[in-house]
């Protein structure tokens, strides 16, 4: 194992209009490696999400962070998602008035441009969404709809997971993308997340339950707590979280 | 241009006037009511935010003559550039008069465009001095429309193809352009117009168009505003309805100085409907004003209505919607929405929802808001990599495009969405998404 981190999160703090969030955050991932992070509410889990994808109401304030040797903390949002860092959200945003097609197309061509290759036309951009769509369970006049609107939560989580799709990120952080979502659909989520995997790319898994896991199967598992990671592990650390909570951690050691 | 100086205006062309015996008294009361009260000013509440002096120090001759054989020639020229679709019947307006021979294509079946005489009939008919008080611009605009167009169509016809009006007010900066049109739809008949208003240079227009509406019929009107920005335009759209009839009314207003746009709907009879959007823009000094006025009179009726404007550098929104539901229209049903976003901080948007209502059982939503764009929304398309700039207009079109999308003539909503994407920020590094 003495390959270079892709990303490298060193003593990481955040802070929400002067409430700290993160207090101390290091994590190393690997290529070819999926690491989940779990942990209770308010533990600061999506926080990190989305300080690592560039969102600017969170303000870091001290550690670094060291995606594919950038700085990332040092790039705007669409620098990390044109460098193959992509955040799955937690509650996708919708957009009355923007077609999905618009913005798959968009994201697309922004990546593709940033990498010096040519842009997408619109015959060949549905070539290569076509076998997306079907694996991710999504009808074609989806493409027409605007982003996210009135879609079920479902919908929603699998649009996050085909957008992933069609940019093929190097690093995909997913927000508690198996929330909400009933057997089927989290099986077609995990389905989506684990054709992905690859010697050249990472995942980081936030989540709260640890049944995504039995189906998206990690090599790490985290548990974070007042915003540091207290505890690491294998998938049987899930388990254990599952059966036990989270208080053990607490009561037990008091600390990592 | 004052009352006083209109007025005498007035008393010099009323012989060069077209008319038959009821034009003559129609314009007549109609001059005699703008009298009284004048141009209105920023003293009457009804004008509070807009001001047309800008127009009226301007000395326009309120009447222009029959355009020249050299200015008819450019606009067949423009005309086809205009063009909605190959097939879609033409009616072409010049100063506000209505050019017979440009309706280069045959009416749909089941439609009859009256004569004068009969139009000027009817308007005195349904005129009043109440009329004239409350829009003393549609009494200037009786007072100098050169002539009157009556679109009729007969009961159970149902119009397949749109009816493409085209206005081209070029006459020249000191000019104004007074049409007028009429709708009467008969029974359980249906029109689709698109009234396109794309005046080239300065000027004034000033329509009024007034639609009626017989039991169970459907008007869709589409009004597209292209003028040049340094046009002014006021217009009045009246549309009465009767029972169970309904009407799609969609704004959308680009170009322009000055722009005024007074929209009143009656709901006389239970079941009658109208749904309302306007999307407009305003930058550079442009100023528009959207004041509509809903009367629900009759049980049963409803009205949906929303306004959404993008406001830049140096551009002033105004809305103003009243909403009235008289005693006796029960089970009304209104919603009503004025958005705005403003880009500027030199932007100015005033918007006044108002509600009267003097009846139980009735169910009134209205809400108004002036913002900036969303953060959440910025910040999802930019961690899909679109950078700043594109992603914020984007945004600024999908504010627009959710109600551009309801038009249902797909060539107009694909010709106004090009139009509108075209007017908006960064447009390069975007609209070739579309």
């Amino acid at each position: 194992m003495d390959e270079k981190p892709l990303l490298q999160i060193d003593n990481l703090h955040a802070a929400v209009e002067d409430r700290a969030i993160l207090n101390g955050v290091n994590l190393d991932v690997r290529p070819g490696t999926v690491h989940a992070i779990m942990g209770p509410n308010g533990s600061g889990k999506s926080t990190l999400a989305q300080v690592l994808a560039g969102r600017d109401t969170y303000a870091v304030t001290g550690g670094s962070v060291r995606y594919r040797g950038m700085d990332l903390l040092d790039m705007e949002p669409e620098e990390r998602a044109r460098e193959g860092l992509f955040l799955a959200f937690q509650y996708p945003v919708e957009i009355p008035g923007v077609n999905n097609a618009y913005l798959l197309k968009a994201a697309l061509n922004a990546q593709r441009a940033s990498n010096g290759r040519e842009q997408v036309d619109a015959f060949e951009f549905m070539k290569l969404i076509k076998d997306k769509m079907e694996l991710m369970r999504i009808s074609k006049d989806f493409l027409n709809r605007s982003v996210n609107e009135g879609f079920s939560g479902g919908e929603k989580k699998r649009n996050e997971i085909l957008q992933m799709l069609v940019l093929e990120p190097t690093l995909a952080v997913l927000d508690e993308t198996d929330s909400g979502l009933d057997v089927d659909a989290l099986k077609v989520v995990a389905t989506g997340i684990n054709s992905l995997r690859h010697p050249e790319r990472a995942a980081v898994l936030v989540t709260h339950y640890e049944r995504l896991l039995e189906l998206v199967v990690p090599d790490y598992v985290h548990v974070l707590s007042e915003g540091r990671i207290v505890k690491s592990g294998d998938q049987q650390l899930a388990r254990t979280l599952d059966e036990r909570g989270y208080d053990w951690l607490r009561d037990g050691t008091g600390g990592p | 241009m004052n009352t006083a100086e209109l007025r005498a205006a007035f008393d010099a062309s009323l012989d060069r006037l077209a008319g038959s015996d009821d034009s003559r008294a129609a314009r007549r009361h109609a001059m005699a009511a703008f009298a009284r009260h004048g141009f209105p000013t920023r003293r009457d509440e009804d004008w509070k935010y807009t001001d047309l002096k800008p127009i009226l120090t301007g000395c326009f001759d309120p009447l222009p003559g029959p355009a020249s054989e050299d200015r008819r020639q450019l606009t067949s020229d423009r005309l086809s550039s205009l063009e909605l679709t190959p097939d879609a019947p033409q009616l072409v307006f010049l100063d506000g008069r209505r050019l017979a021979d440009e309706d280069s294509r045959a009416l749909p079946r089941g439609v009859e465009i009256s004569d004068q005489h009969t139009a000027w009939q009817r308007i005195r008919s349904i005129q009043t001095d109440g009329q004239f008080r409350e829009y003393p611009l549609t009494a200037v605009n009786t007072a100098f429309s050169p002539d009157c167009t009556l679109i009729r169509v007969g009961a159970n016809v149902d119009v397949s193809q749109p009816m493409h009006l085209v206005y081209l007010d070029d006459a020249g900066a000191n000019s104004a352009a007074q049409a007028r049109l009429l709708i009467d739809l008969g029974a359980n008949s249906r029109l689709c117009v698109v009234q396109h208003f794309a005046a080239r240079d300065g000027g004034w227009t000033n329509s009024v168009t007034q639609a009626s509406q017989e039991p169970g019929s459907e008007l869709t009107l589409y009004r597209l505003q292209e003028h040049a920005e340094k046009h002014f335009h006021t217009e009045l759209l009246d549309v009465r309805l009767a029972r169970d009839a309904a009407a799609r009314l969609g704004y959308v207003d680009l170009g322009g100085h000055l722009v005024r746009n007074d929209l009143r709907v009656r709901l006389a009879e239970p079941g009658a409907s109208c749904d309302i959007s306007g999307v407009f823009l305003a930058a550079r000094g442009q100023h528009v004003d959207n004041h509509t006025r809903i009367d629900h009179i009759a049980p049963h009726t409803t009205s949906n209505e929303a306004f959404r404007g993008i406001v830049g550098d140096r551009g002033r929104g105004v809305f103003n919607g009243k909403v009235v539901v008289h005693a006796g229209a029960q089970g009304t049903d209104a919603s009503q929405s004025s958005d705005n976003l403003l880009l500027s901080g030199r932007g100015e948007v005033d918007t006044k929802p108002e509600l009267e209502i003097y009846t139980d059982d009735v169910k009134c939503a209205h809400g108004a808001t002036v913002g900036e764009l969303d953060a959440e929304q910025l910040f999802y398309l930019r961690s899909r990599g679109m950078d700043e700039e594109t992603a914020r207009g984007l945004l600024i079109f999908a504010f627009a495009n959710d109600l551009l999308s309801r038009i249902e003539l797909p060539e107009l909503r694909r010709r106004v969405v090009t139009a509108v994407a075209g007017h908006l920020p960064d447009y390069e590094h975007w609209g070739g998404l579309l």
